[in-house]
């Protein structure tokens, strides 16, 4: 299984800009983001608290499709998903 | 309706030219611009299919709520100077009312949701433009 990962601004400087995964099936969005965020500390803390969940201002996507940060552990991704990590939006 | 977003500087007098549709009584622009905010240049950036669709959503919904003629949305994104423009906005509606209301509604959306991202560069390196806080903690967006 092949999933894409996509970081966006301050978290795409800390993380990379499109990482592929090969995540085990049955994998939650939450678990996939965490084990590929491990990779660097201060991208990791940017992204989650002190317990491992996603902080309350960022914004999960898959598949273009917002998905709620406290539905992330249980969203299971599939075969050819993106994901999209990023922060609050600040364009205009 | 024309969305657009792009690297290239804009044509605002085409965009002023293709809003006068039949039945315009008003076309009203905005244009942001890079302010000088003791800054050297600003970069921006953006999730792009997501951002298209987010604005060609926007641009739906205020033609619907304020009855517009036309819309047309133009955001850059790269490395751009201060006072280059960063968005365009030109809506035509039949009067100025449904223009500036339609006009305002645009650009507030598009601040609120779309993924779009803005980095201040400084001769002491950068400082990303905080988002509208607490946007991730709501419901999902259609």
């Amino acid at each position: 299984m092949s999933v894409k990962v996509r970081f966006f601004a301050r978290f795409r400087e800390l993380l990379g800009t499109e990482i592929i995964a090969e995540p085990a099936n049955g994998s939650s969005i939450a678990l996939l983001v965490d084990g590929i965020a491990q990779k660097n500390r201060e991208g990791y803390n940017a992204i989650f608290d002190e317990h491992g969940t996603f902080r309350e201002f960022v914004i999960v996507m898959q598949n273009g499709k917002r998905i709620e940060t406290a539905d992330a552990g249980t969203v299971i991704v599939a075969d050819g998903d993106e994901i999209a990590i990023f922060p609050p939006v600040a364009g205009g | 309706m024309m969305i657009r977003i792009q690297t290239d500087d804009v044509d605002v007098a085409a965009m002023i030219a293709a809003a006068k549709v039949p039945g315009t009584g008003a076309v009203v622009v905005f244009d942001g611009i890079v302010r000088d905010d003791g800054i050297t240049e600003m970069e921006l950036e953006a999730y792009e299919d997501v951002a298209v669709a987010g604005l060609e959503k926007i641009a739906v919904e205020a033609t619907e709520r304020f009855g517009l003629l036309h819309v047309s949305i133009v955001h850059r994104i790269g490395r751009l100077a201060i006072g280059e423009n960063i968005v365009v906005i030109v809506v035509s509606a039949g009067h100025r009312h449904e223009a500036y209301d339609g006009s305002r509604f645009i650009i507030d959306e598009l601040k609120h949701t779309v993924p779009i991202w803005k980095k201040e560069l400084t001769r002491d390196g950068g400082r990303w433009v905080d988002g509208e806080h607490g946007h991730g903690a709501g419901k999902p967006q259609e």
